[in-house]
């Protein structure tokens, strides 16, 4: 069966909320039903039917043929199937996602992944801040599952993770990591300042020493653990990376000491 | 003397209106950038809910910042006065901005009359860079430095939490062995800062710190906005919507998002078709440049350029009597006229052009 396909049909005006556009919402749905479904968000709000042509069956697999920055809540509460986007997203893509797949083609606007269960999310472009991260009023950050940005992520990527695996390859803007609680944060490439800033627990993964740590992060020498080879076989089983980050014996550093300094910063040596 | 204008033509208030009424009824989506006294504010928010708009401060972003200490993490604070009566140690963090500096010479020339009653003791958490006016503050206080060479006031945040629990850390800050001992004396230490000053991400460490303070004895802090008017302006949105600035109404039913709300990233993304700028502040005018439509409210003697209408009105507590919010007393108050004037209040002009829409809607103010 073809999968359900929305190709955009013009650029909107406005922001599109397009939440309601999962398998479960839509399972048993006829195309005029769908195409009748509100996702505008200004005082003529527009209709599914509007912005999209339909064509396809299978709810479970989700095709959006092209993209823009005000497709916000893209794969929002996906608990099962598939999405994909040709293209970019706004925020607050795969919010929520608590299972089955979310692939975005282009960037992703800020809060992507926020508050994630469970699922995978991958983004081929870049993120905007708060990679992950909890909404206004909310305690938490993503709370499971595997988020991949391909391209760089901005500030706040990480925010309050709880738990789960956040990869970011082109490097990312300052406080990566800020309030994690616990979860795996992996960057390759340049990070911004102050990583970690206020991190109670978890790991941050860099491929290279990190630069302007806060103080508060103490270094601990060059453990010989297992943890990092088990990661990086991790990765690649996955097929996160196609080379191990860390190597045998990578730097560490613990903190934040500010907090309660029971997390960690391991980076590949330089000499390695 | 001329109240309105449509372009740069002078025409009577009524006519002025009946245009922009027009132009909100068929615009698609409207957003409201809004400087003003608590009315002024409830009338603009009243009628942004009634088209459907997005409504933000003209000095949204640090406000944004401010909300977010409360939105995302909270806080121990104290009110102004309290902190004058009973604290003999205040530590000032960041840069404060210079409206507030008469109430810190205020308290500096006062002595505690509750608690501990000593003579009041100053310290400053500061980055390696100090504005002039904020260093003739602080030499008028006598307040030392707290700071790490080379690190910016987030770190040094973090390195004096670090520190006060006997945790290790890579640098030192200066005064900090007789910042510990004035600490361990006094009773009630009080942090003073304000949104404008430091990053969101400092402004929870500096909470967290007074957070671990409390386990062992009393210290709180005091949050003096950047701008009292804004600041004022959040807290009537938060009463009629249940939100800070930064909401929007999509079915009239509000909505908090500091991102999508943004009213100056909306007009520069083009999602917003209508701009309704509305300031009673003497010289507040629109960013120019702007390629949407453009209502203006302002306290002007000339129409706005490139506004399709313009409306001058007048200030609270200069042309006409009104509510604003105090810092100095941490809540509101009434302010009279100065100088009272013919300017109609911004509640009266939205009263007005809320009457003007077509069709009988609710206006909830």
């Amino acid at each position: 069966m073809k999968a359900l396909t929305f190709s955009l049909l013009a650029l909107p005006d406005e922001r599109l909320d397009l939440s309601c556009l999962t398998p479960a919402a839509l399972a048993g749905l006829t195309d005029v039903q769908i195409a009748k479904l509100r996702i505008g968000t200004s005082r003529n709000p527009a209709l599914v039917g509007d912005v999209f042509r339909i064509t396809g069956k299978d709810v479970n697999n989700i095709v959006f043929e092209g993209g823009s920055s005000r497709f916000d809540k893209v794969g929002a509460g996906l608990s099962a199937g598939s999405v994909r986007v040709m293209g970019d997203v706004g925020n607050q893509a795969g919010r929520r996602l608590s299972g089955g797949t979310l692939y975005v083609d282009g960037s992703a606007g800020t809060h992507a992944g926020s508050g994630m269960i469970n699922g995978r999310l991958e983004i081929k472009g870049n993120a905007g801040d708060y990679l992950g991260g909890p909404l206004a009023g909310e305690i938490t950050g993503m709370e499971g599952g595997l988020l991949i940005v391909r391209g760089k992520a901005a500030d706040y990527a990480g925010d309050r993770l709880r738990r789960g695996t956040i990869a970011i390859f082109k490097g990312c803007g300052d406080y990566a990591g800020y309030r994690m609680i616990a979860g795996t944060i992996v960057i390759t490439g340049r990070t911004g300042a102050m990583a970690g800033y206020l991190m109670k627990r978890g790991s941050l993964l860099l491929d290279r020493p990190p630069e302007n740590l806060s103080p508060t992060f103490m270094p601990c020498g060059e453990p010989d653990i297992a943890f990092s080879r088990l990661f990086d076989r991790f990765l690649m089983d996955e097929k996160i990376m196609d080379k191990p980050l860390l190597g045998p014996k990578p730097g560490r550093y613990g903190g934040d000491t500010a907090v309660s300094g029971k997390g960690e910063v391991l980076f590949r040596q330089q000499h390695r | 003397m001329s109240v309105a204008w449509i372009g740069s033509q002078p025409v009577p208030l009524t006519d002025a209106i009946r245009n922009a009424a027009k132009l909100l009824a068929s615009c698609r989506c409207p957003v409201f950038t809004l400087d003003t006294d608590v009315h002024g504010t409830r009338s603009t928010i009243a009628l942004a809910t009634m088209l459907g708009g997005a409504c933000d401060h003209a000095k949204g972003q640090v406000l944004a910042n401010e909300v977010a200490l409360f939105t995302n993490h909270g806080g121990m604070f104290t009110t102004p006065g309290e902190a004058r009566r009973r604290s003999s140690l205040i530590i000032l963090v960041g840069e404060i901005p210079p409206l507030h500096h008469d109430l810190l010479q205020a308290w500096a020339a006062s002595q505690p009359d509750l608690g501990d009653k000593h003579s009041r003791r100053w310290f400053h958490i500061a980055s390696d860079e100090t504005s002039s006016s904020h260093g003739k503050l602080l030499r008028q206080l006598k307040a030392k430095p707290l700071r790490g060479e080379g690190l910016s006031l987030e770190a040094t945040l973090a390195l004096l939490r670090a520190r006060l629990q006997g945790r290790p850390a890579l640098s030192s800050l200066s005064n900090i062995d007789s910042f510990e001992k004035a600490l361990a004396t006094a009773q009630f230490p009080v942090f003073v800062f304000s949104g404008s000053s430091v990053e969101t991400a400092g402004l929870v460490m500096l909470q967290g710190l007074i957070a671990d303070l409390n386990r062992k004895g009393r210290t709180s802090s005091v949050f003096l906005p950047a701008d009292d008017d804004a600041w004022g302006s959040a807290l009537a949105s938060l009463w009629m919507t249940g939100f800070p600035l930064r909401t929007g109404f999509i079915n009239s039913l509000p909505s908090y998002d500091p991102v999508q709300w943004d009213v100056q990233r909306m007009i520069d993304a083009k999602e917003a078709d209508l701009h309704v700028w509305v300031s009673g502040r003497s010289g507040q005018i629109p960013p120019k440049g702007e390629k949407i439509a453009l209502i203006s409210l302002s306290r002007t003697e000339v129409p706005t350029a490139g506004a399709a209408v313009t409306i001058a009105v007048g200030q609270a507590g200069v042309d006409h009597d009104g509510v604003a919010y105090s810092s100095r007393i941490g809540t509101f108050r009434a302010v009279q006229a100065v100088t009272p004037s013919h300017l109609p209040s911004v509640s009266k002009v939205i009263g007005q052009l809320a009457g003007a829409l077509p069709g009988r809607r609710e206006f909830a103010c």
